[in-house]
């Protein structure tokens, strides 16, 4: 592996893949009337090709934030800005792409059909998008699993398969809530390098979220802690250690160990 | 990494032993319902329960001067074109009422008032409008099937979930895609099952209707063999309908289902 440059030089906004989040304040409907504020004018640069994680306690409206970037709630003050571009008038949605916090497979299509659903919005010929489907099965190390339905899955493949997904539409911007949660130490350790690897290749910015420090810590070259009710970012925090890193390693550790007294 | 056969995984369809088994015990349970028919008929007279030799005679009669397979045909045409616009009434109908909440609340309590109207009242109605003619029994069978079909088809798209909607969403799916790829296949368990249903009523209230207003058909014949006290003719005409079912059952329903459905989990022990 290539060792990643650590820091990412502060890049034009207008670069593809970059996002700008500014003023953004979000409030939902509750039953009592009074609505609840989900976010508190949070403001966010990230730069094209970076990765960044999102920690914070559950509930303080990560998955919120996510939503509001893909462009699928609208915030009730401020704005996003995708390479520069308003969220109102951007285009270019299908170089972003979401795993969501759940897997959300279709129950009726098998593994391999379920990857293709993110290719079915133009009109890529069938056997390219199946052809593409099963590359990015094999990179998530499901290729025995093509013709399985989802029930015929364990929960971790199941979010394997959903990572599959989000890949194979080669995004510029890939979202990610809680992509790894599901999946036991080992491969979410090999599922870490791949995505790095896969992010150096096709030059993807990355945001996600965790509850795993360390995950934070080992995949991130920022790492944004939020504080809840309501949600705001509470720091921001750049980590400059060299890749690959090992979570083992005292210097991550002490990171990770830094990083959770924030939380 | 989690590793699981992938045999394994295909591995839902029962054992052949298993299968085989089964048929045995439908064979059987044929050959006691024949023996104790058989008993019956022995301590009555023919007119009232023929035996099964009779009813077998009476089956090869209406077979060879063609009355079988031209009313059933007859019959089976009426059905299926009453269910089919059941079908293309209900199923439109059905995902309107579902998707549009203000359509659907205003429109509610008409189903449960036309699910209780009996097929006779519909069957007398068709009667004065229709005439002795097809229309009749069509009419019946749509006043039966749409109902069922609309009722069931709503239920469905009551249970779209909307995660799905969201993700087809974020992938910037047009409309008609997500109806399509999303709407359909969750409704289409429930229309199936509602179909299967207003099959089986429709079936059933045609011979009523049939009885009534029509001068050819499974139900015509029934009744005109009932006029005569030909018992062993009605005898033949029921069995050739039971025969009927049951291969429409497990020939063409059965197996479809099973092929549409396959992704769905079989609870434990079924
Ligand atoms: N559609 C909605 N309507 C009303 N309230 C909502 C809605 N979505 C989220 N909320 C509320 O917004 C807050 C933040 O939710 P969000 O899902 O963003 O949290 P989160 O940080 O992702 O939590 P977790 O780590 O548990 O996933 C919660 O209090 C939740 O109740
Ligand atoms: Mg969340």
């Amino acid at each position: 592996m290539t060792a990643a440059t650590a820091a990412v030089p502060a890049a034009a906004s207008t670069e593809s893949g970059a996002i700008a989040v500014r003023g953004v304040s979000k409030w939902f409907n509750t039953a009592e009337g009074t609505p609840l504020q989900v976010l508190d004018n949070i403001n966010l640069t990230i730069a094209a090709q970076s990765v960044v994680a999102i920690l914070g306690a559950s509930g303080c409206g990560k998955s919120t934030l996510l939503n509001i970037i893909s462009g699928i709630v609208t915030p009730e003050r401020g704005e996003i800005c995708i390479n520069g571009i308003t969220a109102g008038r951007f285009s270019e949605w299908r170089s972003v792409s979401y795993m969501f916090q759940e897997d959300r497979l279709l129950p009726w299509r098998t593994t391999i059909k379920n990857v293709e659903f993110a290719l079915e919005t133009g009109n890529m010929p069938r056997s390219e998008r199946e052809s593409r489907a099963r590359d990015a099965l094999k990179l998530v190390g499901l290729e025995a699993f093509v013709d399985a339905f989802p029930y015929q899955l364990s929960g971790g493949m199941r979010s394997r398969v959903a990572l599959a997904r989000s890949l194979v539409q080669e995004p510029c911007i890939l979202l990610m809530d809680e992509p790894f949660s599901r999946l036991d130490a080992l491969t979410r350790a090999q599922m870490h390098e791949e995505l790095l690897q896969i992010q150096q290749l096709k030059k993807m910015t990355i945001v996600f979220v965790t509850h795993d420090v360390e995950e934070a810590v080992v995949l991130a070259d920022r790492v944004v802690v939020m504080a809840p009710r309501p949600g705001r970012i509470r720091d921001i925090v750049e980590i400059a250690l060299s890749r690959p890193r090992d979570a083992t390693e005292p210097a991550t550790a002490r990171l990770a160990h830094d990083l959770k007294s924030l939380i | 990494m989690p590793e699981v056969l992938e045999s394994q995984i295909h591995a839902r369809a029962p054992a052949r032993g298993w299968r085989f088994n089964l048929v045995l015990q439908r064979l059987g349970l044929v050959a006691v319902i024949l023996l104790v028919w058989w008993l019956l008929s022995l301590r009555v007279p023919h007119y009232v329960l023929p035996g099964p030799a009779r009813v077998w005679d009476a089956l090869t009669l209406i077979s060879a001067n063609g009355n079988l397979w031209q009313d059933l045909g007859i019959t089976l045409g009426r059905v299926g074109t009453g269910f089919i616009l059941a079908t293309l009434v209900g199923l439109p109908l059905g995902i309107i009422f579902g998707a549009n909440k203000r359509l659907g609340e205003f429109f509610e309590p008409i189903i449960p008032v036309m699910n209780t109207v009996s097929s006779a009242i519909w069957a007398t109605f068709a009667i004065i409008w229709f005439g002795v003619s097809n229309a009749t029994t069509v009419f019946v069978v749509f006043m039966t099937a749409m109902p069922l079909i609309i009722t069931n088809v709503w239920q469905g798209t009551r249970t779209v979930n909307a995660d799905f909607i969201e993700l087809a969403h974020v992938l910037r799916m047009p409309a008609r895609r997500v109806m399509m790829k999303i709407y359909l296949p969750t409704i289409l368990p429930y229309f199936f099952s509602g179909a299967r249903l207003a099959f089986g009523f429709g079936w059933r209230v045609s011979l009523v209707a049939e009885t009534l207003g029509s001068s050819s058909g499974v139900g015509y014949r029934l009744r005109q063999a009932a006029d005569l006290i030909q018992t062993d003719q009605v005898f033949a005409w029921t069995l050739t309908l039971v025969v009927m079912m049951a291969i429409l059952e497990m020939g063409i329903l059965r197996p479809l289902e099973n092929y549409l459905f396959r992704w769905k989990k079989e609870a434990e022990g079924s």
